[in-house]
């Protein structure tokens, strides 16, 4: 599903509602059938944990970590003594198999962005939010990560909430919604196309 | 490849605890690439490392002095008695872990042909000594010997050669016994026995006492038994050696008579102790600093975490545990550094501590870890709670960052920890509250003065010219004080953190300083080392004469009578003074009486007023009377109108429970003279000088039999004058004090290089947090840079802009330190180490010009690699590593 709006319009907002980032002030939201407002940030963490996935349109890695280790970060969480080679293996599906050990600085934007994909899916996630995904790349890249994105969301059976302001993205999705002052609009392709 | 369906996981499992030590561990590890983890670290082990070693020196010095001062005082503990000591006691003594040593003292007339001469027998059993050797020439020269003579043999005091013409081989006779000198002593190995007698010493073996037939009913014998072992040993005697007091044996004991040197060791034991806490607290500070850039590059870290599931309590237990093994790695680090600093240490002072030391115990290495984990809570804690509160949304929104700890929080946290450490370490309460209490008060007034500094600075920095070209060093200067002022927060924190660090190394550098001096001063090149005594009033004036001249320095000439105390304030002495009175030396001995108009020199009035003139006269009558009367009684020297003013010494009236208005009775030869304590005085019993508990006001102790007594110094060793005195004055006794004196100085010595090593860690810790301060301000100054750049800045001016502020930064740091370290000195020279408080004025000058030039050469160095980036990296850097 993609959700589309103007600059300012509201998407991250919306988006870090709908992940139980923020609290809403009036309202209710249900995430995994449970009522948001109900819990506190850490039960709406707990209600994350392991089943949400993100990626973020300024990767949002750790500067210190390495591929390996940034991808290893959220399993880390969890005691598991297959999670090293859970991480290998998602770095070696988004084409990092050879660069476990760089420093994000040693990558390029396409680079750290498919770290950061292999790290919304290594936990297994029910759901991924993705947030301006290719806002930071130059079109061709961003395409290739689009693509990517696509193609481990079918793959892992996920459902992928993106937001975006590019057109030519959100197409590709099941579904599209537009946010625009405040309201959220369902498009046909056909709007979305024009 | 893993199918899709296999890589959707079971629910969380339970997190065990193990888990996020390992997780906790693998975080650090990766972290260890970061300056500012590397900044706590060096910052945490420097804090056990000072702590460590001073705790394990201190530890070790303090056994090794007790065991020095112990040789001094002929064993651990001495007691002393007018009867031989029950074999019980001895038992009791032995069982508690004591090795004994007998000895007896007594004064004796010993001839040889026909001349006679009374000499101080000191009678000593086969174990003598206990600790250390006599200096004693058998025949080969002087040589240390670690024994007494053999029975039948007597040891004598070089000015016997003289007086009575005894050389080596020759045979003198001690009451019915012959006796062969088969040794002259050049120096006994302990003080036993020491000044109470002023006649020659001859030494010999207690096997042959009996033989003597000197010691008969009624004859003044002084036993005494010299015990050495553990201080646990002698503490588990303590309950007894109360009683024994009571019972008015005299007691002394290393732990609490060091002769000699009590003041100079007590207050190297303080500064030592201070400056570990100045290392400590400057540890603190460093370790503050770091932590808020450590906090502010994990803000993403947690955001992510928490992003990702994990809840407050699971980020504050990782991080905390983090930080745990970073305290753990830094302790273990610290200890080896305190243990290797120690032996060291103890290296370079193997010539001063003769004995062997023993080993470090534990005790000092808990303390260190201690000592780490409670800066880490008290200095970082509050700032890494920050951690726990970031929101989860500012992966979406940069800017959420939660608000910094107050200020407040984080100040109160560290002070109650530090706080509790100082307690720890000084053991006195009140004294930490109290330092606490002005350090906090401190703290707010330099707050103020700092933000004012601030405030000056900008202002300065508008009168500056504009500077001819791009680079102009006045441009710079203008750029960089703007910066510095209008950062202010930042500012206003590194202001304080380094105007504490300078204070702090002032402080220690400043006491050093004072302490060395305080030391010389006590003890001068011209500190008298001989003393001469029993010069009779007729010879008086020829003695005078005789010394003029030939000597360097001289004290005054000082009458004595000797007087026993009889009674205070009209009672008994045994049932006025308090229990712990009762064994005291002066109530069992003939006290020195002296008389004088003036204050004798190195005395302080303490309380009460100095005789008048004239004082003497209401009472001279009745004490006239009372001296020439056969029978004076003690009640009849009671009415006020009897009595004469005296002057007390303080602390034998704190012992003997007395004070203004009291009144001392004291039996001089057959008469009795009362005096009322009209002035308590203070005085330095470490200076070598004729000292004296009490001083008549002149007119009243005339008429008695008197001796006079000074001390004088001799710098050259060939002179005759020692020589012509025993010739022209036969009665005089001449007693030389150099080997004490040499004693004292070697000890003094010895502290003095222990605390120039501690003032180098001090030193080093203060680094430590420059260089946590500057690593924590990076990514600000990286970011100013940058822009500075963008807006077509060159390096030459970038450069001079840093350094600039970095100079202003370090002057305005070092004007305030100076102020700090002023204030603190006064307070601690007033309050602890009993120093009369001074100010320095090159402290005014050097600290700031130090300052600017240390922050800025330091600081323009650290920024050298932030200069050489582009300014899109610069830019970038913000927020990031």
């Amino acid at each position: 599903m993609a959700i589309l709006g103007e600059s300012g319009a509201g998407k991250s907002t919306l988006l870090g509602l709908l992940a139980g980032l923020d609290a809403p002030s009036s309202g209710e939201l249900n995430l995994f059938g449970a009522s948001l407002a109900a819990l506190d940030e850490d039960g709406r963490a707990q209600l994350r944990s392991g089943r949400v996935g993100f990626v973020f349109q300024n990767f949002q890695l750790l500067p210190t970590l390495t591929a390996l280790e940034n991808v290893l970060l959220p399993l880390e969480l969890a005691p598991a003594s297959d999670n090293d080679a859970r991480a290998r293996d998602w770095l070696s599906r988004v084409g990092l198999g050879e660069r476990l050990d760089h420093l994000p600085k040693q990558l390029s934007g396409g680079e750290q962005q498919r770290v950061a994909l292999a790290r919304a899916f290594v936990t297994g996630a029910e759901l991924v939010f993705a947030d301006e995904p290719t806002g930071n790349l130059d079109p061709a890249t961003g395409e290739r990560i689009i693509g990517r994105l696509f193609a481990l969301n079918r793959e892992a059976g996920t459902t992928l909430i993106l937001v975006t302001h590019d057109h030519a993205v959100a197409r590709r999705c099941d579904r599209c919604l537009r946010l625009t002052d405040g309201q959220l609009v369902d498009m046909g392709h056909e709007e979305v196309s024009a | 490849m893993m199918a899709s369906g296999d890589s959707r996981r079971e629910p969380r499992q339970k997190h065990n605890g193990l888990h996020w030590l390992g997780l906790a561990a693998r975080g650090l590890k990766r972290d260890l690439r970061a300056a500012d983890v590397r900044a706590l670290f060096v910052a945490l082990a420097l804090a056990v490392a000072a702590s460590t070693m001073i705790g394990f020196f201190l530890d070790r010095l303090e056994r090794g002095l007790t065991r020095q001062a112990g040789q001094m005082l002929g064993g651990d503990l001495v007691l002393e008695q007018g009867e031989p000591f029950s074999n019980e006691l001895k038992s009791t003594l032995r069982e508690a872990g004591m090795t004994l040593s007998d000895q007896v003292d007594l004064v004796s007339m010993i001839s040889r042909g026909e001349r006679f001469q009374p000499a101080s027998l000191k009678v000593v059993d086969s174990a003598y000594p206990l600790y250390g050797a006599s200096q004693v020439d058998v025949g080969n020269g002087v040589e240390p010997l670690a024994r007494g003579p053999a029975p039948g043999e007597a040891w004598v005091d070089p000015r016997l050669e003289s007086l009575i013409e005894l050389e080596l081989g020759d045979d003198v006779q001690v009451g019915r016994a012959t006796l062969t000198v088969s040794g002259i002593i050049e120096r006994e190995a302990d003080q036993s026995g020491g000044f109470s007698s002023f006649n020659p010493r001859l030494m010999m073996h207690v096997d042959d006492l009996s033989a003597t037939g000197l010691v008969q009913p009624g004859s003044r014998v002084e036993y005494e038994i010299l015990a050495a072992g553990p201080p646990e040993a002698v503490s588990s005697l303590d309950a007894r050696l109360e009683t024994l007091k009571r019972e008015g044996v005299e007691v002394r004991d290393v732990r609490v008579d060091r002769p000699g040197l009590g003041s100079a060791l007590e207050r190297a034991e303080k500064y030592l102790a201070l400056a570990g806490l100045a290392a400590v607290l400057l540890a603190g500070v460093a370790v503050a600093m770091a932590t808020r850039r450590y906090v502010d590059r994990h803000l993403d870290t947690a955001a992510l975490l928490r992003c990702f599931g994990a809840s407050q309590r699971q980020l504050t237990q990782l991080f905390a545990l983090q930080l745990g093994w970073l305290a753990l790695a830094a302790s273990v680090c610290g200890a080896l550094l305190g243990l290797a600093g120690q032996a060291g240490l103890l290296a370079l002072l193997t010539a001063f501590l003769p004995l062997e030391l023993p080993p470090p115990g534990p005790l000092p290495l808990a303390l260190g870890v201690l000592t780490a984990l409670a800066v880490l809570v008290g200095f970082a804690g509050p700032t890494l709670l920050r951690l726990k509160r970031v929101s989860a949304l500012k992966v979406l929104r940069r800017e959420l960052d939660p608000l910094p700890a107050s200020a407040w929080l984080v100040v109160a946290m560290a002070s109650l920890v530090f706080g509790g450490l100082m307690w720890l370490y000084s053991g006195d309460l009140g004294l930490s509250a109290a330092l606490l209490a002005g350090g906090l008060v401190m703290l707010v007034i330099l707050g103020g003065v700092g933000s004012v500094m601030l405030s000056a600075v900008l202002r300065l920095a508008a009168l500056l010219p504009q500077g001819s070209h791009s680079a102009s060093p006045t441009r710079a200067l203008r750029l960089g004080a703007r910066q510095l002022g209008r950062r202010r927060q930042a500012s206003l924190g590194q202001l304080l953190a380094f105007s504490i660090t300078f204070a702090a190394m002032a402080m220690i550098a400043l006491v050093r300083g004072d302490l060395l001096t305080a030391w010389q001063d006590q003890l001068p090149e011209d500190t008298p080392n001989y003393f001469a005594i029993n010069i009779q009033p007729q010879e008086r004036d020829a003695f005078v004469e005789t010394l003029a001249g030939a000597v360097d320095e001289r004290s005054s000439l000082y009458p004595m009578v000797r007087g026993r105390i009889t009674a205070l304030n009209g009672q008994p002495p045994q049932e006025a003074v308090p229990e712990s009175g009762r064994g005291d030396n002066a109530l069992r001995r003939e006290l020195n009486l002296t008389w004088r108009d003036s204050l004798p020199e190195g005395n302080r009035l303490v309380a009460g007023e100095w005789f008048e003139q004239g004082a003497a006269e209401s009472g001279v009558a009745s004490s006239s009377a009372s001296a020439s009367g056969v029978e004076s009684s003690v009640s009849k020297s009671e009415s006020a109108s009897d009595t004469v003013p005296i002057s007390l010494e303080d602390e034998l009236a704190g012992r003997l429970g007395l004070s203004l208005g009291d009144t001392m009775s004291f039996t001089i030869g057959a008469a009795t003279v009362t005096g009322r304590i009209t002035s308590l005085r203070d005085l330095d019993w470490d200076s070598f000088r004729p000292n004296f508990y009490v001083i008549f006001p002149p007119g009243v102790l005339e008429r008695f039999g008197h001796t006079y007594i000074t001390a004088f110094h001799l710098g050259d060793d060939q002179s005759p004058l020692p020589g012509q005195i025993v010739e022209n004055f036969p009665a005089v006794s001449l007693l030389n004090v150099e080997a004490i004196l040499g004693q004292v100085r070697d000890l003094l010595t010895q502290v003095t290089r222990s605390v120039e090593l501690v003032l180098g860690f001090v030193l080093l810790a203060g680094i430590s947090v420059l260089y946590a301060a500057l690593i924590a301000s990076r990514p600000l100054r990286a970011h100013e840079s940058g822009l500075l750049r963008v807006f077509g800045a060159g390096d030459r001016l970038i450069s001079r802009v840093q350094g600039a502020e970095f100079a202003i930064l370090g002057l305005a740091s070092g004007l305030m330190g100076a102020l700090l370290a002023e204030l603190a000195a006064a307070g601690i020279y007033a309050g602890w180490l009993d120093l009369a408080p001074r100010l320095h004025p090159w402290l005014w000058l050097g600290l700031p010009l130090g300052g600017a030039l240390l922050v800025g050469l330091i600081g323009h160095g650290l920024s050298r690699d932030l200069r050489r980036q582009t300014p899109m990296a610069s830019l970038g850097l913000l927020g990031e590593a």
